[in-house]
């Protein structure tokens, strides 16, 4: 951790003044004065993560309800007409301070923020793969009926063939994967 | 999600009969407008990537990025204000996993966790949605939050409303050198990371030629390897959380 050298731990620690607009037990918010709208701030928990996979669940849990919180109040004292939510995690995605963040920015009509994008063209088959990669990687957790047939199916070895069988998630896909493999081949 | 533009007319008799509605008609008129309560309710094909008691993932299908996750809740709500507060914890509890599953199946870098609420913040959809954007370096996604400048007086008066709105004693902090220091802030750490990317990217990893897409079309050379694999192993196999971390210093 480079929690001394991190100025947003200074920042939660008093060190560095700020506008703190709410303190709970695990995270403050903090108005951002060069924010991208007035009324634009920051929740971050006081402790140090630099990404949202490190924060414990209760760290997130509490920034995310402040988050909401601060959301209304933007809504019902500040006049906004929408409010945005936002969070950078890691650099290809704009984050730039090494301090897990929750971003709540006021919104109103044409103020010049761009948080919206241009559809990808992606073919069928790389949606499919990308749809079976992240059921793999989610199989068991939730209590979604395909997840938990796959976490089922993980447990039963293939005895028939004694061959390997491909990774039982794949299988709930519309489509047999070993199907889609054949096909791939030039 | 595509959805029919209704006429201007349309829209004007809607109105005339939305205003007329109790609020639980109002709340039933809404979900049998809303697509996203339809793919809730399985009468709209999706591809759903995770299901739980509250809430339902599915791919969208004009994604900012291949892996684009649309998380919503079962129940029908417009905007964030409305979801219980256990509903909203677990929401995100959930957008944390599968961010975190994202990084793994497409190779990402990072993630975008983006909420609208309101048609001012780009909200399209009459469906509370959580977008889990996958990230990678030039991916052509460009979200702009500009910086600007404000006075010291308006901030005061802002934080003081926000804070006791929310029941917060009023913030007396001297914003004097604010400005400055964030600026400072945001430049030092800005280097920082650059450097330690450079650091980082100089070693490559593993599979630092892996594909820039995460192309769907595995080589057939690496069939048979496909099928041995464990169902958890990473796909890229190069990237992990850590990896992540170390871009921001974290120790191993």
């Amino acid at each position: 951790m480079k929690k001394d050298s991190c100025l947003i731990c200074q920042i939660v620690e008093g060190k560095i003044p700020s506008f703190r607009v709410y303190e709970g037990h695990r995270a403050v918010a903090i108005l951002d004065v060069n924010g991208a709208n007035p009324g634009h701030c920051f929740v971050i928990p006081k402790i140090h993560y630099p990404i949202l996979e490190q924060v414990p669940d209760d760290d997130i849990a509490e920034a995310f309800s402040i988050a909401n919180k601060l959301s209304v109040a933007l809504f019902d004292h500040l006049g906004a007409e929408g409010t945005n939510i936002f969070v950078a995690n890691g650099i290809p995605a704009g984050q730039t301070v090494a301090h897990f963040m929750v971003n709540v920015i006021p919104r109103r009509q044409n103020d010049g923020i761009n948080l919206q994008w241009q559809p990808k063209q992606i073919t069928e088959e790389e949606v499919a793969t990308i749809e079976l990669k992240l059921k793999d990687e989610l199989a068991g957790t939730g209590v979604s009926h395909a997840s938990r047939k796959a976490a089922a199916r993980k447990s039963v070895p293939s005895v028939r063939t004694g061959a390997p069988r491909p990774s039982p998630a794949a299988w709930d896909g519309d489509e047999d994967p070993a199907v889609t493999h054949l096909r791939r081949i030039p | 999600m595509a959805q029919q533009q209704p006429t201007p007319e349309q829209i004007k008799e809607l109105q005339e009969k939305i205003a007329k509605m109790s609020p639980e008609e109002l709340k039933e008129f809404q979900k049998k407008q809303c697509i996203f309560c339809h793919i809730v309710a399985g009468k709209v094909q999706s591809r759903k990537v995770y299901e739980d008691e509250h809430t339902l993932a599915v791919l969208d299908i004009n994604p900012a990025n291949p892996g684009h996750i649309l998380l919503l809740t079962k129940e029908h709500y417009s905007i964030m204000p409305q979801l219980p507060p256990e509903v909203l914890e677990h929401v995100f509890l959930v957008a944390k996993k599968l961010s975190n599953a994202l990084l793994r199946a497409v190779d990402a870098r990072g993630s975008n966790i983006m909420v609208a609420n309101g048609v001012a913040a780009g909200q399209k959809a009459q469906h509370f949605i959580v977008h889990i954007i996958p990230r990678r370096e030039k991916d052509g996604v460009v979200f702009e939050l500009p910086q600007r400048q404000q006075n010291e007086d308006s901030l005061q008066q802002i934080a003081n409303e926000l804070a006791k709105s929310l029941g917060a004693p009023a913030p007396k902090k001297s914003a004097a050198l604010l400005p400055d220091i964030m600026e400072r802030i945001k430049e030092t750490e800005h280097k920082d990371h650059q450097e330690r990317k450079r650091k980082h990217e100089r070693v490559p990893a593993k599979g630092a030629d892996a594909p820039e897409k995460p192309s769907p079309a595995a080589p057939s050379g690496n069939k048979g390897e496909e099928k041995e694999k464990p169902p958890k192993k990473q796909p890229g196999g190069d990237i992990n959380l850590d990896d992540i971390a170390r871009l921001f210093g974290a120790k191993k």
